[in-house]
């Protein structure tokens, strides 16, 4: 920049000159949106990776499953209810409506238990209005043990890790399989929809929210992983808090050994602050009508009214029990009388407390932040982490800055020894900089982190850069010395078509890096194909119309 | 500056003195012995090189800590520890995959054991990592293939096209043959510095073909003013690069506390070899193929 300016108040021309212009200003927005100031030590809008700044970056896959699925409601609804009332006999049969008769007379509960469609029972005929999607939505649901969901066109996404054979296996039990594609191919792949990315990352990032970790960057990757970058937070941490889906449950104790399912965690509707009470940390939640009913209907029909210390209350989260305990006595008769007058239970308040100590401490935060952001439409596997301390993110941090300024210096050294003139030296190396400034006013305009492999970017970029400085001034310098403007023009447009083609190549083959699943690398591409542009664009040609001005 | 000039006259004699035909011939065999080593491994291993844990699964454990390797094997010995590595106060340890719980318990034990130790921890998942295998091989080829059509698209004739081509992919092949010789394991860092390379180990032969075809003069003199802008810009290049190399590889050998800093030295490392090899195909292969397509030319207008 030194050099540009310095000339600049000697030469009007220069000063015009429209490229030298595009670099004054280009320098002087890096300056404003990097601001550097100096408080107690330098420090600036520049963000840095948590490489350098110490936290855990966890790559996480979405566990799920689209899948294309042939199969025939017909006879999903002849095994599951022959399954259940014995051999039944299918008498007619639609995509909308399934009749049939079973050995025995049923009544309508009876039916109803089983799920799949509305009901009409006139003796041992049962017509069932049905939707195709649903029942085999509701089948694989049943067997396969987790959400299912129609995508349309005969495509689900399975909310779960499970294998090709094994979805084949369910589906041959009623007769279908899954589809096959134009070249024969089954329709099953490892993915989860755009929509299920979105839900699980909202609700990741609601949950560091509520933790404490405001603005974590979230970036998806492919179809079905999420990297998630999180400041100051050691690797265990973030485990607990991210990769686990948080789903809540309650369930009641029905004998000794068994229990069953009550409610769900989404029929939470509000959830306190968590507390300390008598001796023990605890969260208080208020669970809506739909899941006060299941509680009611459960705590009654399991016999818990009646005997609480029998049949405890059970909270789970992640199919790990937290908490379970004796319904409180004036509950249980109170569910006892709305029950036998059939009525509602209005929403009312539960306790999940967790122990004393630490653990207690621990787990009740957990709980909150679950309970508060609800569970993840999936289970997340983490497929890969990267755990750095503060400490050591500071000594990378310093030790990059020196590798660069000594590339730089040696860098400086070898043009010195090649052209033994300053007027040349000067120039290149403050054009240099001046690059690696614009990069980096550029990282801080669009908010870019600076990682580990953004700087080995930049430093490439400081490598490429002088070598297209030595092309021009060597073409521009063919013999010796500067040429007249005419055999300068053509020279210099010459060696700009050389640099472009370069540049072309450099920045063309770093481009898959952008678009395909290497997350740690796009910081990499991103500064390396920035650095070249702002490079060929802005600073080299400035260079070229600075050294026709010196070396004349 | 004696040194470069030293060096450039040397090599210009040289390219000078022998024929088109005597050029090319050293750097093709440099080329087939190291397809004979990328081959070798492949048959031998399974794979061209060494792969790291990103492509493999498994764990690294870094520790400053001044416990020795049989306190390390000990305080482990439950999870499956495959090896101890050693720079300055900090101990590399690599582990195989195991299972989550394991993996879950093995990051509190390290973060509440060893917090004094800036514990740097990094994990990869092996069915992921195997994805990622495939993933970095079609990166690589899908950036080859469009430097390919760059490089047509600029020249527009076949044999100066094909012999930067060429060159470029020589380059590639030393470099990974190196990575192989030398025992550097395959990251995504390696994977940044082929991609790179491919895209600046082509800087030098488009100067040259440029320089040799678009300027009139005698053909000599040209390949001597190219190699000099040529040979000026690898040295500037390898000079940043290897600074970088010896601060991110061997700083603790000054000071013991400071870290590796493995995905900038297995940039580095990779690019050192690959501008070598660059420096070799460009002024050797590249420029034999020139010569020899410009003389015939020039043989057949006669």
């Amino acid at each position: 920049m030194a050099p540009a300016e310095a000339k600049g108040a000697e030469n009007m021309k220069l000063h015009k000159d429209f490229r030298v212009i595009v670099y004054v200003i280009a320098m002087l927005l890096a300056l404003i949106v990097i601001h550097p100031t100096y408080d107690d030590g330098l420090s600036s809008n520049l963000q840095y990776g948590l490489d350098l700044e110490g936290g855990t970056s966890l790559q996480l896959k979405l566990e799920g499953v689209i899948a294309g699925v042939e199969a025939d409601p017909a006879q999903i609804i002849e095994e599951e209810y022959s399954d259940a009332f014995g051999e039944i006999e299918i008498i007619e049969a639609s995509e909308t409506e399934v009749i049939f008769r079973t050995p025995e007379p049923l009544n309508k509960d009876e039916i109803d238990a089983i799920g799949y469609g509305s009901v009409h029972v006139r003796d041992n005929e049962v017509t069932l209005t049905i939707n195709k999607e649903y029942v085999i939505q509701a089948y694989l649901s049943r067997y396969l043990e987790c959400e299912v969901v129609y995508l349309g066109s005969n495509m689900y996404e399975i909310r779960s890790a499970i294998g090709e054979s094994e979805l084949s296996d369910v589906l041959a039990e009623v007769g279908g399989s899954i589809a096959t594609d134009m070249r024969g191919k089954p329709v099953f792949r490892d993915a989860v929809t755009k929509e299920t990315q979105k839900t699980t990352e909202a609700i990741l990032s609601e949950k560091l929210n509520i933790w404490g970790l405001k603005d974590v960057p979230i970036t998806p990757v492919e179809d079905n992983i999420l990297m998630v970058d999180l400041a100051g937070v050691d690797l265990d941490t973030a485990m607990e808090i991210v990769a686990t889906p948080g789903k809540f449950e309650i369930r009641i104790q029905t004998t000794e050994n068994e229990t069953e399912h009550v409610t769900w965690g989404d029929h939470i509707t509000a959830v306190d602050i968590p507390k300390m009470r008598d001796g023990a940390w605890g969260v208080g939640f208020t669970v809506d009508g739909v899941g006060a009913n299941a509680i009611r209907d459960a705590a009654v029909e399991s016999g818990a009214v009646d005997d609480p210390e029998a049949h405890e209350l059970i909270m789970l989260l992640d199919d790990e029990v937290i908490y379970s305990a004796p319904l409180a006595s004036e509950l249980a008769e109170s569910l006892q009388e709305l029950y036998d007058k059939n009525q509602d239970v209005p929403s009312y308040a539960l306790v999940a407390t967790t122990g004393a100590g630490d653990v207690g401490k621990e787990t009740v935060e957990q709980l909150y932040i679950h309970l508060r952001a609800g569970a993840l439409p999936v289970e997340v596997d983490v497929i890969g982490s990267w755990q750095v301390p503060a400490a050591l993110g500071a000594q990378f941090k310093e030790q990059t800055i020196l590798a660069g300024i000594l590339a730089l210096l040696m860098v400086a050294l070898t043009i010195f020894l090649r052209y033994h003139q300053k007027n040349i030296l000067i120039p290149m190396v403050a054009t240099s900089v001046s690059e690696v400034f614009m990069i980096l006013g550029f990282a801080a305009a669009i908010g870019w982190q600076l990682d580990l492999p953004a700087i080995a970017g930049i430093i490439a970029v400081i490598g490429t850069g002088i070598d297209h400085l030595v092309i021009i001034t060597d073409e521009v310098l063919y013999e010796g010395r500067m040429p007249s403007k005419k055999v300068y023009l053509s020279r210099i447009a010459r060696a700009f078509a050389i640099i472009f083609a370069a540049a072309t190549t450099t920045i063309i083959a770093m481009s898959p890096l952008l678009f395909m699943g290497f997350g740690a690398l796009k910081g990499f591409a991103i500064t390396t194909i920035v650095g070249v542009l702002i490079g060929v664009l802005i600073a080299r040609p400035v260079y070229g119309r600075v050294i026709r001005e010196l070396l004349e | 500056m004696d040194n470069i000039k030293n060096l450039v006259s040397r090599f210009d004699t040289y390219i000078r003195t022998h024929k088109p035909e005597q050029l090319v011939i050293p750097p093709l065999i440099v080329l087939v012995i190291a397809l004979i080593v990328l081959g070798g491994m492949y048959v031998t291993t399974g794979s061209p090189v060494r792969l790291g844990f990103q492509f493999e699964g498994g764990t690294i454990i870094e520790l400053d800590t001044p416990d020795s390797y049989d306190d390390l094997k000990v305080a482990f010995m439950d999870y499956p520890l495959i090896g101890v590595s050693e720079s300055g106060n900090r101990k590399m340890l690599k582990f195989g995959p195991m299972d989550s719980d394991k993996e879950e318990s093995l990051v509190a034990k390290v973060n509440s054991e060893y917090e004094y130790a800036t514990p740097e921890i990094k994990q990869a998942d092996p069915i992921y990592a195997r994805s990622l295998q495939k993933q970095a091989i079609k990166a690589i080829l899908i950036s080859f293939c469009l430097m390919a059509v760059v490089v047509f698209l600029i020249f527009r004739t076949f044999v100066p096209s094909v012999a930067v081509v060429l060159s470029a992919f020589s380059d590639i092949m030393i470099a990974s043959a190196f990575i192989a010789i030398t025992g550097i394991e395959l990251s995504l860092g390696t994977i940044a510095a082929l991609l790179m390379l491919i895209g600046y180990s082509v800087d030098s032969d488009i100067l040259l073909t440029t320089r040799l075809l678009k300027r009139r003069g005698n053909l000599d003199d040209k390949v001597t003013s190219a190699m000099t802008t040529g040979l000026t810009m690898t040295s500037t290049t390898l000079a940043a690069i290897l600074m970088m190399y010896l601060v991110s590889a061997y700083s603790y050998l000054i000071v013991p506390s400071f870290p590796q800093i493995s995905i900038i030295s297995d940039i580095t490392i990779v690019l050192l070899f690959g501008l070598a090899a660059d420096l070799m195909n460009t002024w050797m292969l590249n420029t034999g193929i020139l010569k020899w397509h410009l003389q015939k030319q020039r043989g057949r207008r006669t």
